[in-house]
């Protein structure tokens, strides 16, 4: 089974930037959430959050630097 | 039923289905946080608008598609609807505890809580919620149960985006007419040619950027259920807290300058977004309306910063740029959180008037057109000042002169500029009219010398921008009915830039033998 055909995952691979990394943040945000209630505020899921945040910021850079190319 | 009537009709219905798919959607929190005395009123305020619009849509399916004026119709019977129907968790809850549920055990009614069994502060705060604006009839939020903070919060997020372009992207039909409605909504700008595939990466950009502010503002020291909350209604420039004195209860600096960002966020259009998330980054310059966020936010928040420290309530430069920079910003995304209260420095209603003015000039203009914010847009302010200039230069050239208005890279000729500068000088004279009107309505019902004019001028303004700052005057006992209904006719047209309102209005007037 191929992961485009999940009703969710096809829907938000479908939508949005065309790109795999947003498209995987997008799905991987409610989990980080959700493990961020569960477990509250410890440093797993604080280095969690910043690496969340930091694969977005980082991203979103590198693919400026590399637009057109 | 008429051709129009049932197309109306079919698209209201399709609207108010959606409002219903929201509220079941929201029994999850009233079970995960285990409220069953809310479950019973949550769900019979669901099967109203669900089972009307169901009706609705069932009866008029094969309806025509839209044209312009069914589209403005849709657009200001929806909002006015999804303000009404979204009222009802707010009333049933609130009588659920005031009467007492069987089987589960209810809480102590609160005044907070007993303020929404007046249906007239219900739909306030519903209206309130779905345009943006945060105003509210609560005491203190946080007095709330979690699945009315719940509901406050996810009707901004919603209303945020705009509930057609919810209802387009999740109940989307084929054929035409979506593009219609799509632009009813003061919105324009397409990202593909599909307004369906549009309105989706729409979504996709919001719940994407929604997911980091909740990450940002956790790190940034703020509570989980804190962070969920106000991550949606700062993302979305609404401005509801949970808390009784918004982002102030925090006193948090860092908590402060990461809500920053995510206003300035919600402030730019959701094209620009995507091409930001497609590599381009030069539309943080490039783009007109995007520079002029910058532009315009720091200059006003620099403006502020100087009148706050220098002939204001501040003694330190910091603290003056702190709350400065926080209240401008936040006025002129229209998101309405407020940092400045008494109860952690000076609220803004006992600023010195300019400041409080200042603050009001920069509702007015709001963000970007495309984006979530409310006022007369940015690019309106900025086709409004290049159209004066144009014509008044015309005097120094020969009549022979061929000129051109180049607005946002485009090169408009004498006949497109003055389209453009007569459709933004029409909502600016009606923006301006409903204020002095809206000004004069609140002068004559609030008791005598208990509020001054900046006072009343700036709670108008932040009704009608939807931006939700108050200098104290909006509350269950402080604004009189006249009052309330008077902001809920101004968040309503605030919302949906007036000219639908009217058009609805008229149509309505004239099809009821009012209006010639």
């Amino acid at each position: 089974m191929n992961l485009d055909d999940l009703p969710v995952v096809s829907q938000v691979f479908e939508s949005g930037a065309d790109d795999r990394v947003f498209d995987s943040l997008l799905l991987l945000g409610p989990v980080v959430i959700v493990l961020i209630v569960l477990l509250g505020r410890s440093l797993l899921t604080a280095v969690l959050a910043v690496f969340y945040l930091g694969v977005f910021c980082g991203y979103v850079v590198y693919r400026g630097a590399t637009f057109g190319s | 039923m008429s051709g129009a009537a049932a197309t109306i009709g079919r698209d209201v219905g399709r609207i108010l289905e959606a409002l219903g798919g929201l509220m079941i959607v929201s029994v999850l929190v009233t079970l995960a946080w285990g409220e069953y005395f809310a479950l019973p009123a949550l769900l019979v305020s669901a099967v109203v608008p669900l089972g009307i619009g169901r009706f609705l849509y069932r009866r008029y399916r094969s309806a025509d598609a839209p044209g312009r004026l069914h589209g403005m119709i849709v657009a200001a019977a929806g909002w006015l609807f999804v303000g009404l129907f979204g009222s009802l968790p707010f009333l049933l809850v609130a009588w659920s505890v005031e009467l007492g549920v069987p089987i589960v055990s209810t809480p102590q009614q609160t005044a907070t809580l007993a303020a929404f069994t007046n249906p007239l502060n219900a739909i306030f705060e519903s209206m309130s919620g779905f345009t943006g604006t945060g105003l509210t009839m609560t005491d203190d939020e946080s007095a709330l149960p979690r699945t009315l903070q719940w509901w406050r919060t996810f009707s901004e997020w919603v209303g945020g985006v705009g509930v057609i372009v919810l209802t387009t992207a999740i109940l989307s039909r084929p054929g035409s007419g979506s593009l219609t409605l799509y632009e009813s909504e003061a919105r324009s700008e397409k990202i593909h040619p599909s307004v369906v595939s549009t309105v989706r990466t729409i979504w996709w950009i919001f719940i994407l950027f929604t997911f980091g502010a909740i990450l940002t503002l956790w790190l940034a020291g703020m509570p989980i259920w804190g962070a969920i909350n106000h991550a949606m209604t700062g993302l979305s420039t609404g401005g509801f807290s949970i808390t009784d004195n918004s982002i102030a209860t925090y006193d948090s600096v860092a908590i402060d300058f990461a809500l920053i960002p995510i206003m300035l966020l919600g402030s730019i259009a959701f094209p620009v977004h995507y091409l930001i998330l497609q590599g381009d980054l030069r539309n943080f310059y490039s783009d007109l309306q995007t520079r002029w966020v910058f532009l315009y936010m720091s200059t006003g928040s620099a403006l502020l910063w100087g009148l706050l420290y220098f002939a204001g309530p501040y003694e330190t430069p910091f603290a003056a740029l702190r709350y400065g920079l926080f209240q401008f910003v936040s006025a002129a995304t229209c998101t309405g959180f407020q940092t400045a209260v008494d109860a952690t420095n000076v609220a803004i209603g006992r600023w010195p008037s300019y400041a409080q003015l200042t603050v009001t000039f920069g509702m007015f203009v709001g963000g970007a057109a495309g984006s979530t914010v409310g006022g007369i847009k940015i690019i309106r302010g900025l086709t409004l000042a290049k159209g004066i200039r144009y014509q008044i230069s015309e005097v120094f050239y020969p009549e022979s002169a061929v000129r051109r208005l180049v607005i946002n890279g485009r090169r408009l000729n004498d006949e497109a500029s003055s389209r453009e500068f007569m459709e933004a000088a029409i909502v600016f004279v009606l923006w301006v009219t409903f204020l002095v009107v809206g000004t004069f309505v609140l002068l004559l019902a609030l008791p005598a010398d208990d509020y001054t004019l900046p006072n009343v001028f700036f709670e108008v303004a932040s009704a009608q921008g939807n931006v939700g700052l108050s200098s104290g005057i909006t509350g269950p006992d402080s604004l009189p009915t006249i009052g309330k209904v008077t902001f809920l006719f101004h968040m309503w047209i605030g919302r949906l830039e007036i000219i639908p309102v009217l058009v609805m209005l008229r149509t309505v007037f004239q099809r009821g033998g009012l209006y010639a």
